[in-house]
């Protein structure tokens, strides 16, 4: 066999496995000091337990029937045993919305049960546009919507974090909407909090503009937001769009949950966000819960997605 | 060793290490958390740093190239974040400040280092 003009010989061989087994060391080692500095800045902040844990839920679509998830009982069913099995107690647990399919009272009442098997203390909902299919969100009021003010919007203090929870699917056109009232009701409620307060926002659409062709936005989200300009951090948590999706804006973080039903397409790939049929076992891949922790002296909260079981 | 190929493979390392630090520290100040996004950070960080330790210890010439791809990759991965999004992540603008300035500062002279090592190469072949 003859050796061509640039052919390699056995010592440049070895010298050049060598560097490349070098640079293998070195990114390992360097990818091991920074997890460690990142574990060790994250356990110094940490004292004990984290301040607040709580897990988000969201768009379970009780009374829903199809080939995307025939059993969407079944599944939610799943979430609520995994958040009942996450080795701690929650502090609360956040539905973003779409409880029900198509908001009949059978369908409240199923998951206001269902709910009540969560081990935590608190259950916090916002109602999403399939829970006020038919009457401006009457039904999910009465079965929900104790201390809440306005059309179902509120918010709490918890272990020095303010949380607000914002309805933007009852004057939907075609984008969410929050309307005058409730912009007031955010401006007023910020007003008092100094600027380190962590603030938590959750709505079911999203409160940043993911894919307004698909009404995955909110057209007045802007000047509630321009409130919470002024805090260190701002998360905002939201269903409705049924996968993972994160933004970030200056202070703001964005977060959309994914679902615990069906899953909807990717931005723009197709006509319309209908329910998307995936193949036999690959459905629990795509649903889930979120874990999410807050540590006093930390700026962002810690997310932690877990597909369903 | 010219003064030249000296100056060319300090630039590469300090180069690369910016890129490294930026994405380290915004990796450890919160970014571990965004799904994928936390581990390509940590990977983009930890490879950075061991390609510019290796270059400036006078390593192979495709040890520029793997420094190019990387920032290359990088460079294209904050376009995505900007504009259609990246593993369903995206920001606006120069946001984190000024990391991501510098990153990719650091990253286009990274690639421009490497443009003109190849367009070098090509000229003292033609002649």
């Amino acid at each position: 066999m003859t050796r061509g003009p640039h052919a390699m010989s056995r010592r440049q061989l070895i010298r050049h496995t060598a560097w490349f087994g070098a640079a293998v060391g070195f990114a390992v080692v360097g990818g091991e000091v920074v997890s460690h500095v990142a574990d060790a800045t994250a356990a110094e902040k940490a004292v004990g337990r984290p301040t607040l844990r709580f897990a988000q839920v969201s768009d379970s679509h009780i009374g829903f029937t199809g080939a995307p998830n025939p059993d969407v009982a079944g599944s939610f069913g799943h979430a609520i045993d995994q958040i009942n099995n996450l080795g701690y107690t929650p502090d609360f647990v956040i539905h973003t919305g779409d409880l029900t399919h198509l908001s009949t009272p059978g369908q409240f009442d199923q998951v206001k049960q269902m709910l009540g098997g969560l081990k935590t203390p608190h259950v916090f909902t916002v109602p999403g546009e399939h829970d006020s299919v038919d009457d401006a969100g009457q039904k999910y009021r009465n079965a929900f919507g104790a201390g809440s003010v306005g059309d179902g919007w509120y918010s709490f203090d918890v272990a020095g974090v303010h949380v607000i929870a914002l309805v933007n699917t009852l004057n939907l056109h075609k984008l969410g909407h929050l309307g005058v009232d409730q912009l007031e009701f955010v401006e007023k409620d910020v007003a008092r909090l100094s600027s380190d307060t962590p603030i938590i926002v959750f709505s079911h659409i999203p409160l940043f503009a993911m894919y307004p062709d698909w009404g995955w936005g909110t057209d007045d989200a802007a000047q509630a937001l321009s409130y919470l300009r002024r805090f260190a951090s701002v998360t905002c948590l939201n269903g409705h769009v049924h996968q993972l999706f994160s933004k970030t804006e200056g202070n703001v973080t964005f977060y959309s949950g994914t679902t615990t039903a069906y899953p909807l397409p990717r931005p723009g790939d197709g006509p319309a966000p209908k329910p998307v049929t995936l193949p036999a076992g690959k459905l629990r891949d795509v649903l889930g819960v979120r874990e999410v922790t807050y540590t006093k002296g930390e700026t962002a909260l810690a997310l932690k997605e877990d597909r369903l079981q | 060793m010219t003064l030249t190929g000296l100056s060319v493979r300090i630039g590469f390392a300090a180069s690369l290490l910016v890129g490294a630090v930026s994405h380290a520290y915004l990796y450890i100040h919160g970014y571990r958390h965004i799904p994928a996004i936390g581990t390509a950070f940590l990977i983009q960080a930890s490879v950075s740093f061991a390609l510019a330790l290796l270059i400036v210890l006078g390593g192979p010439g495709w040890l520029r190239w793997a420094a190019a791809a990387v920032a290359g990759g990088s460079l294209g991965a904050f376009a995505l974040s900007r504009t259609i999004g990246i593993f369903g992540f995206s920001e606006r603008g120069w946001d984190p400040s000024p990391y991501a300035a510098l990153s990719v500062c650091a990253e286009v002279l990274t690639v421009l280092l490497w443009a003109g090592l190849v367009a070098n190469a090509r000229r003292m072949k033609v002649v």
